[in-house]
């Protein structure tokens, strides 16, 4: 081709001394997507719960408080671990950022046990996707961020095999803190979603 | 504001976000596929029913009328003429086309037997039943 | 051109253009038999001339995809084709094959090219947009797959960037979902849940990945913005598109016995999907501005920006126009979803196609760019077309909107014929703009005709 190829200074690294993101730009337009698609949910929620007060009053008292408090705190407990791998991982010690994550990792698969054992007490119910809004809402969302977990647990079982292999270090932060900020975002959701769905009436 | 935005990060994000998503969908298939039973009629799917499906299609009917709101938009809905018309008045109508009126939308002649316009009728009877979740808005179509 | 085997994709890219015409033709006997309405019959009925206008679409973009790719491939890869011979064989296949098709629906009556052709073997036809006989879908499959195998060995044995793997990764699902056209229970509920899944996951899926992988190649060339650029945006934005587009399935899930969660999960992610197109603009835009060079081939840039901006305001804006639920209820099956096709289709994958052509094509030719007296007329097709199909859609969407008025909302519905005799002005304006839109693609031709001062044959 015809080419005046005057390089033009690169956009992609960050001049000195500006506030940084942490973790990739890809990740965080990804999380925005997640946060678009479950913010249009819990608005439909709102909309038709609007429509249905006693109905979803009287539904949400079936669902379990108790364990789904201990499934916010199991969380919040996994996204501090999170950070705490991050800290450890700035402060290159590969083995104890390993460590972090592997109790970040158990938390969230105590998260997904309780929910699976709230899931089968639903089905019992008779609680479906048809049986009545409340039930589609609270399937779907709990579901679609169930889903989430699980993805957020590849991701930081990811982050520990990268972890065991020293691969983050002060000056590479990239790998680690884009899972991070991840897990923080499914974390985030919940904290939504929990006292909408299962608390406020 | 400033961040680190890597092509390997974009990409691993594309291939993860689609199977993920992808899966979410299967999962989501899966469930209709469960709770289809309830809504899709088919108790009612008789052997003339599926022949009358198959005169449907292989005469092209949907490249000039809708069914359950999808095809053409030249000619009426029938995903509830059975319950607009009537059956006599159907295989009164298919037989008596093409109407031949100057400047009006012609619908051809199929040389249709008795039998096949009943199995068609049965067809469409079976379509009228599937629930639409009240679609469409009334009987217009 | 860099590669000597990139020029089996000229055959390709003339034939798409040719059955272009043939779809505009046949659109614009539709579009009077809308107002004429025994125009043409019984030599060619509505349904037929339907048939054909949206098969010689499918077919004439699938020789685009396909031309598109035989040029890509090899200079993404940095390497000759695997066999352009192979591709030759298979465009013929593929011409005569689709050629003899469309005689088969004009010449024969449906019923009767369903019998000669083993639909009593497997019941494929009479599905809309599949209405293919059964000889046809099975020969789609085998040029697909010869047509796969020949661009993946060609980037197995080259460079693979992340262009080609996007663009591979598209057309495998392309034909991929294409076999679910194979599978048609008498169950009229499965049949149109599983049909969505070549149409939605087809044109919201995975030709999306093609559309911007053609798009990002043509960028990349013509702005001279760093590979590494392109190509990370590339694929933010078809993460956005799948994320959206996948799970938005479910806006065609709300009418059709399926369960009524998907009115609910239909609407919130399709809602989002505008978000990719939107997103793809910017991108376009972005791109051109930082460009690092002028290329001389004007054209094709203004083809890359229209794609970005069409396909928008098709499959984004009117898209989401009846894509909620509750407003879908109202729309669904009526000349709104008309209006909205036409854009879509125009500004996605007619535009990437045209694109594609417009910068292969003068390099094919052996020049850079064709001479700007050239591009000047090719400029003016971009805009008689384009401009033709923004009205298009506007008089359809007004059709539609007094036909969901008439029929459905008020107090005294009106039956089907007597709404469309209310909404006869529409039809006559869209019937009128698909003659500018004619003209339009006359003109664009024409430019292919144009001498003048050539560019420097540098490719």
């Amino acid at each position: 081709m015809l080419a005046a190829d005057t390089p033009l200074p690169s956009l992609d690294t960050p001049p000195a001394g500006t506030p940084r993101l942490a973790g990739d730009l890809a990740i965080w337009i990804f999380i925005l997507a997640e946060l678009l698609a479950f913010g249009a949910f819990f608005a439909a929620y709102a909309f038709t719960r609007a429509h249905h007060i006693e109905l979803f009053t009287h539904e949400q008292q079936a669902l379990n408080r108790i364990t789904g408090a201990i499934n916010t705190m199991l969380l919040l407990t996994s996204s501090y671990f999170v950070v705490r791998a991050v800290q450890a991982a700035e402060r290159s010690a590969p083995a104890p950022c390993a460590r972090w994550l592997v109790a970040a990792i158990a938390c969230g698969v105590g998260f997904i046990v309780i929910k699976l054992h709230e899931y089968s007490a639903a089905f019992e119910r008779g609680v479906t996707l048809s049986s009545s809004p409340f039930h589609m809402f609270y399937l779907s969302l709990t579901f679609f961020h169930f889903m989430h977990v699980l993805l957020g647990l590849v991701i930081l079982s990811a982050l520990w095999l990268g972890a065991r292999a020293g691969r983050y270090r002060p000056n590479d932060m990239n790998g680690l803190e884009s899972g991070a900020a991840y897990w923080h975002m499914v974390d985030l959701v919940w904290l939504v979603l929990f006292p909408l769905v299962y608390v406020i009436h | 504001m400033s961040g680190i935005f890597t092509k390997a990060m974009a990409r691993n994000i594309f291939y993860g976000g689609t199977v993920f998503f992808f899966l979410l969908f299967l999962a989501l298939t899966f469930n209709t596929t469960r709770e289809l039973p309830q809504r899709d009629n088919r108790a009612k799917l008789t052997p003339a029913v599926a022949a009358g499906k198959k005169l449907w299609e292989t005469n092209n009917c949907i490249g000039c009328h809708t069914l359950l709101g999808e095809g053409a938009y030249f000619a009426p809905e029938l995903g509830n003429v059975y319950k607009r018309r009537g059956p006599e008045f159907i295989k009164a109508w298919i037989k008596a086309q093409p109407t031949g009126v100057p400047g009006r939308r012609q619908m051809p002649q199929f040389h249709f037997s008795d039998a096949d316009l009943d199995n068609l009728v049965e067809f469409l009877k079976y379509s009228s039943e599937i629930n639409t979740s009240n679609w469409p808005p009334n009987i217009e179509g | 051109m860099q590669y000597k085997t990139q020029a089996v994709a000229k055959p390709y890219f003339i034939a798409a253009i040719g059955l272009f015409v043939g779809q505009i033709l046949f659109g614009l006997i539709m579009g009077l038999q809308y107002v004429i309405g025994d125009f043409l019959f019984p030599a060619i009925p509505f349904n037929i001339a339907r048939m054909v206008h949206t098969n010689l679409l499918i077919v004439w973009l699938l020789f685009g995809f396909m031309g598109s790719a035989y040029y890509l491939v090899p200079e993404e890869s940095e390497t000759e084709l695997f066999s352009p011979k192979l591709a030759l064989v298979m465009f013929w296949i593929f011409l005569v094959a689709g050629a003899l098709t469309v005689v088969g629906y004009l010449a024969l009556p449906y019923a009767t090219l369903a019998k000669l052709t083993g639909n009593d073997l497997l019941a494929t036809m009479g599905r809309e947009f599949l209405e293919q006989p059964l000889i046809t879908k099975v020969g789609i499959v085998v040029v697909a797959l010869a047509f796969l195998f020949n661009i993946t060995m060609t980037v197995l044995k080259g460079r693979k960037t992340a262009i080609s793997m996007v663009l591979l990764l598209g057309l495998w699902g392309l034909a991929v979902f294409f076999l679910f056209s194979f599978y048609n229970p008498d169950n009229l509920v499965l049949d149109k849940f599983y049909w969505w899944w070549v149409v939605h996951l087809w044109v919201e899926g995975v030709w999306e990945l093609i559309l911007g992988a053609l798009l990002a190649f043509v960028l990349i060339k013509v702005t001279g913005v760093d590979r590494e650029v392109i190509e990370k945006w590339l694929y933010v934005i078809i993460t956005l598109t799948l994320v959206t587009g996948v799970i938005g399935t479910g806006h065609h899930y709300y009418w059709i016995g399926t369960p009524e969660y998907w009115q609910w999960w239909g609407s919130v992610f399709s809602a989002l999907e505008p978000i990719p197109f939107f997103a793809m603009t910017v991108f376009a835009f972005n791109m051109v501005s930082r460009r690092r060079r002028e290329h001389p081939n004007r054209a094709a840039t203004l083809w890359a920006l229209g794609t970005g901006v069409m396909s928008f305001l098709g499959a984004g804006l009117w898209g989401f126009l009846h894509t909620l639920a509750p407003v879908n209820y109202y729309t669904h099956g009526t000349q709104i979803t008309a209006a909205h096709g036409h854009m879509a289709f125009y500004g996605a994958y007619v535009m990437v196609v045209l694109c594609m052509i417009s910068y292969a094509m003068p390099i094919l030719r052996g020049r850079a760019a064709n001479s700007d007296k050239a591009q000047v007329v090719e400029m003016w097709g971009f805009w008689l077309m384009t401009v033709a199909i923004v009205f298009i859609t506007l008089f359809l969407t007004g059709a539609g909107i007094l036909q969901v008025w008439l029929q459905r909302i008020s107090a005294t519905p009106l039956s089907y014929m007597a709404t469309q005799d209310q909404i006869m002005v529409f039809y006559w304006l869209r019937e009128w703009t698909g003659v500018m839109f004619l003209i339009g693609l006359v003109v664009y031709i024409a430019s292919f005709f144009i001498g003048g001062d050539k560019k420097a044959a540098t490719a």
